[in-house]
């Protein structure tokens, strides 16, 4: 007999949550929370608790599936790599791309990054967080100098403000919220700025219910009244940061009346909540996608470095700018490179020095040329200049904006190979199914989203045929003759990231086996980094930039009256491909609806329950309504997880000019009675 | 006293008298349940563990299996009928274990219990009334927490205030179920908090107070006061403090105490010509 308890990382959100999978005789049979653990002590949100469920799904993918004729049929892995290689090695550089996957493990997005450039010879990688913090990455890289939340989860507790902006973190960071309302119990004073009335609202000294898509001129609006009363940090701004004048300049013109017309909020609450933060010793911003996900997404991020910067909010403890990244290992593939611009660590492609290392440790010549992001991949796909995707744990077709446009891009690619856990949307369009394995089958490292590298464990067998994601990608390179893919296990990986990544140099698998390190961990002796920017910042001052409001890309007008905007609920995840397959979650929201505000509804004559067409000018879906004071009047919210009611085909491609992140949070639609 | 147990447990098995041993492993400074089958294997065996500025860590044995809703140990039982066990227990343990057993969750037989005492400042962190087993083979009998603070001040207060209190408390709850997930004596097949007849699924905060009083009510006669769903609780809530007094009042009304005595039925599970109703078998769906 054998029953224990492996420790392993919630495959959810970023919150990194650790939880043991109960195995008794090689068989999962529960989930149980992890007390000794940082963040998650002991406690877990509904999805936590039931993470076990998908693992063992009855539609779990066995066995790699080819499409003959329309359907898929079973073969062997042997079969199923020749193919990949024959297909994939018959492209130019050009005209192949690789998709890697937030849910996977550090080593394998490490991993997926040197098979696209190393083997494939193209830059051409990305992953989803381009469609969630991309404007982080580049906006908080030019203000700071690293794009990552700046402080500790737990330091929450401690700060005296927190000003949660287009975060809905009660139901997308379940245990971070928990820090917020422990943080309010000891009296902290909280801001939330959100459109809707989400759960936290309910325990905020001030709800600034903007109108979606103007946070620019709401965080302006602050600055504007912070200078005018003379709370700003004169001695931070004057000893560790640069262009204060640029900001002033721009933020004169914010005043609160100007900021109440474009925002909606009225003038004394705006007023009030910036003495709040100003004045508190320490003040903490927390945002997510309601920042990034806009045309303007890095304005938003910027602007709301500017107020850190301000009032002096960074480089201390229970301060600073926390973007809350959405999956358990964003901020990981993130930290990998698999990204068009970045090779692991944030050592930029463009940059010389960076790409003779590489060549040299991967002893092979690298490509120069930059990479497509996954917007962009979907354009080439659609004009034919890219011919074959490799995709590994990813679901576009529901993820991305303007899905029609996106199925249309997938199926004019010549080969379409997807790695996954279940038949997805995505995966039912592919040429070659490859099966891979949970997180329950495998080791490997995520990153959590405050920068902390911890252990997933494997505590079962992989199911049927299905294989780890990293020994799949090592067999197909070395398949294509490469010779810097032999690892006995994803320790030995972590190893060599760590010989090439500084901010992961000090990081081996026998340092983080109980509570894992933050990084910046650059040596062996290095014990992690808390929070970052103490006394200098990584690019050594923090830079202010002067950031004017713009209007969201499309706005309601007489044919599309309404603003979409779109989201997750707690129940669900992403796509729902683990949820939806969980019964727990499936009970409590088994489908996709719509917030409308009830005197929409009243206008519109429809009813609770009712199904009704949403249309935009890219899609139209049907979907189940639900009336409430959630969603201001105007504003229509769907939540993205359901296939039968897609929100994105809907939602706008149009994106955001630096970052290419989409605006998913804004969009003009109309509702129509079946 | 780690090493007595740990002594004690490898007597037992090199004796023969149990084949394996269910208890806490430490591994890579986290505990968690674990079965010992090896001698050797048990100089990793611990009661809690507590580091410096943290709460004291310690794990029930005895937790429902999800989503079998199925008690760990009647999980092993099933596939190892003849497995004669022996089991760590605390004092809260044990009265969940003789609760489980009376209700006919698992099947005490092939048990032998090695119960430990707690000592009295591990008493007062879980505001625990009875922090020993009824027979300790290790540790003291020491006095528990038999005036709860938390329900004093709370009765002090008045009504209106009151519900004020919970109303705060409960409109923070996010829905996890892990005040259920935690408990050991929640093994109900068809869990009355899922039930769209009390509570609107779907929703945060769940229906206040009825998601959550409907359990209350449901563990009047069940609850052990070991305090783990208020442990398992994100939002804090402090579901204890409550348990406490529906406990209070059942004692009052009834004269009944859960996890005292395996012979004792429950009140509540006494037709009205006294004769006791047996509880079903949780047979899975």
């Amino acid at each position: 007999m054998e029953y224990k308890n492996v420790l392993t990382v919630c495959p959810y959100c970023g919150c990194g949550c650790n939880f043991y999978l109960q195995v008794l005789d090689g068989e999962l049979v529960g989930i149980l929370p992890c007390k000794s653990h940082l963040v998650s002590q002991g406690k877990l949100c509904i999805k936590g608790w039931n993470a076990s469920d998908f693992v063992v799904s009855k539609d779990r993918l066995t066995k790699p599936l080819r499409k003959k004729n329309g359907k898929f049929v079973e073969i062997s892995w042997e079969e199923a790599l020749n193919l990949v290689t024959e297909k994939l090695t018959q492209y130019s550089p050009d005209a192949v791309a690789v998709l890697s996957s937030a849910k996977c493990t550090n080593e394998e997005n490490y991993l997926m990054m040197k098979f696209a450039r190393a083997v494939l010879k193209t830059n051409s990688v990305d992953h989803c967080a381009r469609l969630c913090h991309a404007a982080t990455v580049v906006g908080l890289g030019k203000t700071f100098g690293s794009g990552a939340m700046t402080n500790s989860i737990g330091e929450l507790e401690d700060a005296d403000c927190i000003f949660v902006i287009g975060s809905n973190t009660t139901e997308q960071h379940p245990l971070i919220a928990r820090y917020i309302m422990r943080a309010r119990e000891k009296g902290s004073k909280l801001i939330v700025a959100d459109p809707r009335l989400i759960p936290l609202t309910q325990f905020a000294d001030y709800h600034l219910r903007q109108r979606p898509g103007t946070d620019v001129a709401l965080l302006n609006g602050f600055m504007n009244v912070i200078l005018k009363e003379g709370w700003e940090d004169k001695k931070f701004i004057n000893e560790c940061t640069e262009d204060f004048e640029e900001l002033k300049e721009v933020a004169k013109k914010y005043t609160p009346e100007e900021v109440e017309k474009i925002t909606g909020i009225p003038q004394e609450l705006i007023i009030k909540a910036s003495r709040t933060y100003a004045q508190a010793k320490s003040a903490s911003l927390i945002y997510s996608m309601g920042i990034t996900q806009h045309t303007t997404g890095v304005d938003n991020v910027v602007s709301c470095s500017n107020l850190a910067l301000l009032t002096g909010n960074v480089g201390r403890p229970s301060t600073g700018v926390n973007p809350l990244r959405g999956q358990s290992n964003v901020q990981g593939a993130c930290d990998m490179g698999a990204l068009p611009n970045l090779y692991s660590g944030y050592q930029s492609v463009a940059d010389e020095n960076a790409r003779a290392k590489f060549e040299k440790a991967w002893n092979t010549e690298l490509p120069t040329k930059p990479g497509l992001t996954v917007v962009e991949m979907m354009h080439e796909a659609a004009k034919g200049n890219l011919k074959a995707i490799y995709i590994m744990g990813e679901n576009p077709m529901l993820s991305e904006p303007d899905i029609n446009q996106v199925k249309k891009a997938l199926e004019n690619l010549e080969f379409l190979v997807v790695q996954d856990i279940f038949l997805t949307e995505t995966a039912q369009l592919a040429d070659l199914v490859l099966p891979g394995t949970s997180y329950a089958e495998r080791d490997g490292t995520v990153t959590a989203t405050d920068r902390r590298v911890q252990r997933i464990r494997k505590a079962i067998e992989p199911i049927g045929e299905s294989k780890p994601d990293w020994q799949i990608i090592c067999e197909l390179a070395r398949k294509m003759g490469s010779e810097r893919f032999e690892y006995s296990s994803p320790a030995e990986i972590m190893d060599e990231i760590a010989s090439v990544t500084p901010i992961y140099g000090g990081i081996g698998y026998e340092r983080i086996e109980d509570i894992g390190l933050q990084w910046p961990c650059p040596s062996k002796e290095h014990p992690g980094t808390p929070y970052l920017h103490q006394g200098k910042f990584s690019r050594g001052k923090g830079k202010f930039f002067g950031i004017e409001f713009k209007e969201a890309a499309e706005l309601p007008d007489a044919d599309y009256p309404l603003i979409l905007t779109t989201g997750r609920t707690i129940f669900h995840y992403h796509t729902g491909t683990m949820t939806r397959r969980t019964e727990a979650l499936n009970r409590e929201v088994p489908t996709g609806y719509m917030e409308i505000n009830f005197k929409d509804a009243e206008k519109l004559n429809i009813f609770e329950g009712e199904i009704v067409a949403v249309k935009s000018r890219r899609g139209k879906i049907e979907v189940k309504v639900q009336i409430t004071k959630k969603v201001p009047e105007g504003v229509i919210f769907i939540p993205f997880h359901f296939a039968e009611s897609p929100a994105n085909a809907l939602t706008n491609s149009a994106f955001d000019p630096v970052a290419k992140i989409p605006e998913y949070k804004v969009c003009a639609v109309k509702v129509e009675k079946k | 006293m780690i090493e007595k147990l740990q002594k004690l447990a490898k007597d037992y098995l090199i004796s023969g008298k149990v084949e394996v041993i269910f208890g806490l492993r430490e591994k890579d400074n986290h505990l968690a349940p674990y079965i010992f089958t090896q001698v050797e294997e048990l100089d990793s065996l611990v009661i809690s563990s507590g580091q410096a500025g943290m709460q004291t860590v310690k794990y029930p044995l005895f937790y429902t299996c999800r989503p079998s809703k199925k008690n760990i140990i009647r999980l092993i039982e099933e596939k190892y009928p003849a497995i004669k066990m022996g089991v760590i227990v605390k004092g809260c343990e044990e009265r969940a274990f003789i609760e489980l057993a009376k209700r006919n969750q698992i099947n005490m037989e092939n048990i032998e219990i090695l119960g430990v005492a707690c000592s009295r400042e591990e008493a007062i962190e879980c505001r625990c009334p009875r922090p020993y087993p009824n027979h300790p083979l290790l540790g003291e009998k020491v006095e528990g927490v038999l005036e709860d603070k938390n329900v004093g001040e709370l009765l002090n207060k008045g009504l209106s205030e009151r519900l004020a209190f919970w109303q705060f408390q409960l409109s923070k709850c996010m829905k996890c179920y892990g005040c259920r997930n935690a408990c050991p004596l929640c093994f109900c097949q068809d869990c009355a908090m899922e039930q769209e007849l009390w509570s609107k699924i779907g929703e945060i905060p769940p229906e206040i107070p009825i998601f959550h009083f409907i359990r209350f009510y449901h563990l009047a006669d069940r609850c052990i006061e070991c305090g783990e769903c208020e442990k398992a609780c994100p939002m804090d809530i402090p579901l204890l403090t409550i348990s406490k007094q529906v406990r209070k009042d059942v004692k009052e009304l009834f004269n009944y105490e859960s996890g005292l005595d395996l012979k004792q039925e429950s009140p509540l599970l006494t037709t009205l010509d006294e004769r006791p109703m047996k509880e079903v078998k949780n047979d899975g769906i």
